[in-house]
């Protein structure tokens, strides 16, 4: 679907998109669009499939242009045998797009939309149910299941829904007056897929943040963040719980941390610029070892760069910024599976190490459309690391507890204000063990190389990168099976890791299954060198050493969170 | 404020912290600072009670001469900061503390939406009309012309009227004290704790190093007790005009207070009826009741 921002673009892809799914099939939404409300080009992409599907094709079988700057641009996309359906009154296609018609036997229907609107007195907003009927009865889907989905949609008001249901009798029965009834052959359905969610990233991330036990959000508006902003707002009367649209992106962060610090769970998100405002927080969170959770949502900079478009763009940013040295954690999600597992994880490691941690994403997984399998709601479990709440263990704290430098793994007992205890200082000042400030050199060794020492911890307890075989999870044996015989080892973290199993599994590279190899990395800091994961290949090769490291680890943890491979 | 009774009152002797002072001596800190103390064991506020905001600058160097739950952050944050404490739970008084410098330049965004918001926490604005910890530079409150570090030709720009600007956003709690006058101060920081809503103090300090030009005689020979002189701190004209019309006497008290206004956690719908604090009430959630549209 392409036309102008604003025409309702992303509503016809959601709608067939929902229906789709319901019919058992495999969906996956893409959304591309300028940074405007109404008018520029946008467009919304939806890749159908009976297999599990994760990404989108850069070529389409059907391209439905709500104008003719969207037939202007997107024909050369169309696969040969594809179908263009247009809207625009008595449109002459330029040479060149008649000769690509021609060469790839492309069918062009002109669906008359202002012609069905004036006949049925309607607005023009509805031409979206027009063409998504039209649409639908090409698809050969149910008339009634469309029906009722729209009218899910309506229900509430009586005078629309009438409307609509006209407007989808007619778009259902439109015939073209010159090629007659146009119909696209989908394989048959999954059931499977009847079941799932269709569920976007950033929905994804929010009920992964609920379900770890967040309760309260603050976050600044900003692209493609924005989205989770909404949806956890959007749930607030349901979930009960704090949700503060901040003036900024330093009040947000610092709300979260103030929340954290008096002991709750709170998360914020932004994207590029507006973490360069947090990472003052970040490093302050960091000396006065309160655990928090940033989700950083990367788009293409530097400055604002490009706000509705995606990259990966954000990991040193998250990796390195702030003042001083610290041991933080960097998580990145892949999809809307792990935008919803790593929640927890990402709440656990921050208490279990009272550092920060850094969650990724990119507008490609905030916005794309997901397939979702429901999530299992009970393994995750909310570990507060070691949080002192039992009251008689409280009374034997010492305020120098807290900051204790000589803690096991450096990290100290935390207990929260308001517990009937030692009272202690959580200080942004180089401080001591209670948080008094000190700046001998003594203590100031001695106290970062406590936080310095979290480092090690966590990099121990991280799932290494995850193995793939051509999208089937690979072994050890897989690796040593395969002799000298591996052709290409694809390395990827976040997005790139659907995209890349996708490739893997595409009828292309059939044939080609044991041979090519994807190592995908989920958590992204403390570093995993390029050199290590090197080193992990190196001593993979048919009687080297003994697998160790990264690779190794993939197989045990990999897929306990389900992490793409 | 909702703590629960002890049976034991505190003594001013639990707030006592083994690190040693190290302001000027003839610091305004130590009359606040003491003030502080007598305020929150006035009212039966053991230190794991409090939680004690504080933001940087020669104030925030007193962060660890107290007890209670304490924070000490970055330059000009505390009020965000203070908010997200208070907003995770609404049963413990919390009280952020900044200087001019933090408050009207580098934070003055915090500090609007501050009082904006009517966070219910209290903040106490060291006014010592200059920035101390880094050496005597000018903050946005020290007068126009007047020479400093960074200014030896004197503040090329206008002072900051920083009560009219407190006043144009509807506060709830407008309180003005003197570092010098230590039973003035205790009375208004137990106000301005018990006040439902964000709490404004303004308390004028003397800074014997850097500030030449407002010392503690200054502000002892021209401060007076408002409330005392019978200013009632429901009229709002009378005690906008007593906070910026400073030029002879300087009223110090209660100036402005109104209780009828909901505070920012009052006003969150989705809180209402809930009893519990944000704290309780971290725990494994089942979210499939709020996929249903999803699927």
């Amino acid at each position: 679907m392409v036309g102008a921002s604003g025409q309702g673009v992303n509503s016809i892809g959601a709608i067939i998109a929902k229906g789709l799914k319901r019919s058992g099939y495999c969906v996956f939404g893409y959304r591309e669009y300028p940074s405007l409300i109404k008018g520029g080009h946008a467009s919304y992409q939806l890749d159908i499939s009976n297999q599990r599907i994760r990404s989108t094709e850069t070529k389409v079988n059907v391209l439905i242009a709500l104008n003719h700057h969207g037939l202007e641009l997107n024909m050369e996309e169309l696969k040969p045998g594809g179908i263009v359906l247009h809207v625009t009154p008595g449109w002459q296609f330029p040479e060149h797009h008649q000769k690509l018609i021609a060469e790839r036997s492309l069918r062009v229907i002109y669906f008359p939309v202002d012609d069905i609107l004036d006949r049925l007195g309607a607005r023009a907003i509805l031409s979206n149910v027009l063409l998504t009927a039209f649409v639908w009865s090409m698809l050969d889907q149910d008339l009634d299941a469309l029906k009722s989905l729209v009218g899910e949609k309506f229900a509430k008001k009586k005078a629309l829904l009438e409307l609509n249901m006209r407007c989808i009798d007619e778009g259902f029965s439109f015939v073209d007056p010159e090629q007659g009834r146009i119909s696209v052959a989908l394989p048959p359905p999954d059931t499977d897929f009847a079941g799932h969610l269709l569920i976007t990233g950033s929905q994804a991330m929010g009920l992964g943040a609920v379900h770890a036990g967040v309760r309260l959000y603050a976050g600044y508006p900003m692209t493609p963040s924005s989205p989770l902003l909404s949806f956890v707002a959007e749930l607030e009367n349901k979930t009960h719980m704090v949700v503060k649209q901040a003036e900024d992106e330093i009040t947000a962060a610092q709300i979260v941390s103030g929340a954290m610090y008096m002991g709750t769970r709170a998360l914020t998100a932004t994207s590029g610029v507006g973490f360069d405002l947090m990472s003052e927080t970040l490093s302050l969170n960091a000396m006065i070892e309160n655990p928090t959770v940033f989700v950083l949502a990367q788009r293409p900079g530097p400055a604002t760069g490009l706000p509705t478009w995606t990259a990966q763009s954000g990991l040193l940013q998250a990796a390195n910024c702030s003042a001083g040295e610290f041991t933080r954690c960097v998580i990145s999600v892949s999809n809307s599976q792990d935008a919803f597992d790593l929640m927890p994880v990402a709440f656990n490691l921050a208490e279990q190490y009272q550092i920060s941690v850094i969650v990724l994403t990119d507008k490609q997984i905030a916005e794309a459309l997901y397939t979702q399998q429901p999530y299992d709601l009970e393994t995750a479990e909310i570990d507060r690391g070691r949080l002192v709440v039992d009251p008689e263990k409280l009374k034997l704290l010492k305020s120098s507890d807290r900051f204790d430098p000589h803690a096991k793994s450096g990290v100290s007992l935390r207990w929260l204000p308001g517990s009937e205890a030692a009272t202690y200082c959580a200080q942004g000042d180089e401080h001591n063990s209670m948080g008094a400030v000190d700046e001998s050199s003594l203590n100031t060794k001695s106290q970062m190389e406590k936080r310095l020492k979290k480092f090690h911890g966590l990099k121990a307890g991280f799932p290494a990168p995850h193995l793939s075989i051509c999208g089937r999870s690979a072994t050890t044996t897989d690796w040593m099976d395969t002799g000298d015989e591996i052709e290409l080892l694809a390395i990827g973290w976040g997005s790139t890791g659907d995209v890349l199993q996708d490739v893997m599994c595409s009828d292309e590279l059939r044939g080609a299954e044991d041979r090519l190899f994807a190592l995908h990395l989920s958590l992204a800091a403390p570093h995993r060198r390029t050199s290590e994961i090197g080193h992990a290949v190196e001593t993979h090769r048919p009687g080297g050493a003994e697998l160790s490291g990264a690779v190794g680890h993939a197989h045990q943890d990999g897929m306990r969170h389900g992490y793409p491979g | 404020m909702n703590v629960a009774l002890q049976t034991r009152p505190p003594a001013l002797s639990e707030y006592y912290s083994e690190t040693k002072c190290i302001w000027c001596d003839g610091c305004g800190n130590y009359g606040i600072w003491t003030a502080v103390k007598y305020a929150l064991v006035e009212l039966n506020l053991h230190p794991w009670q409090v939680c004690l905001c504080y933001d940087v600058g020669c104030n925030g160097n007193g962060s660890d001469k107290i007890e209670g739950y304490r924070f000490h952050g970055l330059h000009g944050r505390v009020i965000p900061f203070a908010a997200g404490a208070k907003l995770a739970n609404m049963r413990i008084p919390v009280i952020a503390f900044a200087g001019d410098g933090a408050t009207f330049s580098e934070g003055i965004g915090h500090l609007i939406h501050g009082v904006r918001s009517n966070y219910p926490i209290t903040f106490v604005l060291h006014n010592n009309t200059n920035y101390g910890l880094t050496t005597g530079q000018a903050s946005s409150l020290t007068p126009q012309g007047q020479s400093m570090n960074t200014s030896p030709n004197g503040i090329p720009e206008h002072t900051l009227a920083s009560m009219e600007l407190i006043f144009s956003l509807n506060p709830t709690f407008v309180a003005r004290g003197f570092s010098g006058d230590i039973k003035l101060m205790t009375r208004i920081l137990k106000a301005a704790i018990q006040h439902r809503g964000f709490a404004f103090v303004e308390m004028l300090q003397a800074c014997p190093t850097y500030n030449h030009f407002a010392t503690h005689e200054y502000l002892l020979n021209k401060y007076f007790d408002a409330n005392a002189d019978g200013h009632d701190p429901s009229n709002l004209q009378q005690a906008k005009a007593l906070a910026t019309q400073v030029q002879d006497r300087i009223a110090c008290g209660i100036l402005y207070q109104r209780g009828d206004i909901p505070h920012f956690y009052d006003r969150l719908i989705p809180r209402q009826g809930v009893e519990t604090t944000c704290v309780e009430e971290v725990r494994r959630y089942d979210v499939s009741k709020y996929w249903k549209e999803l699927a």
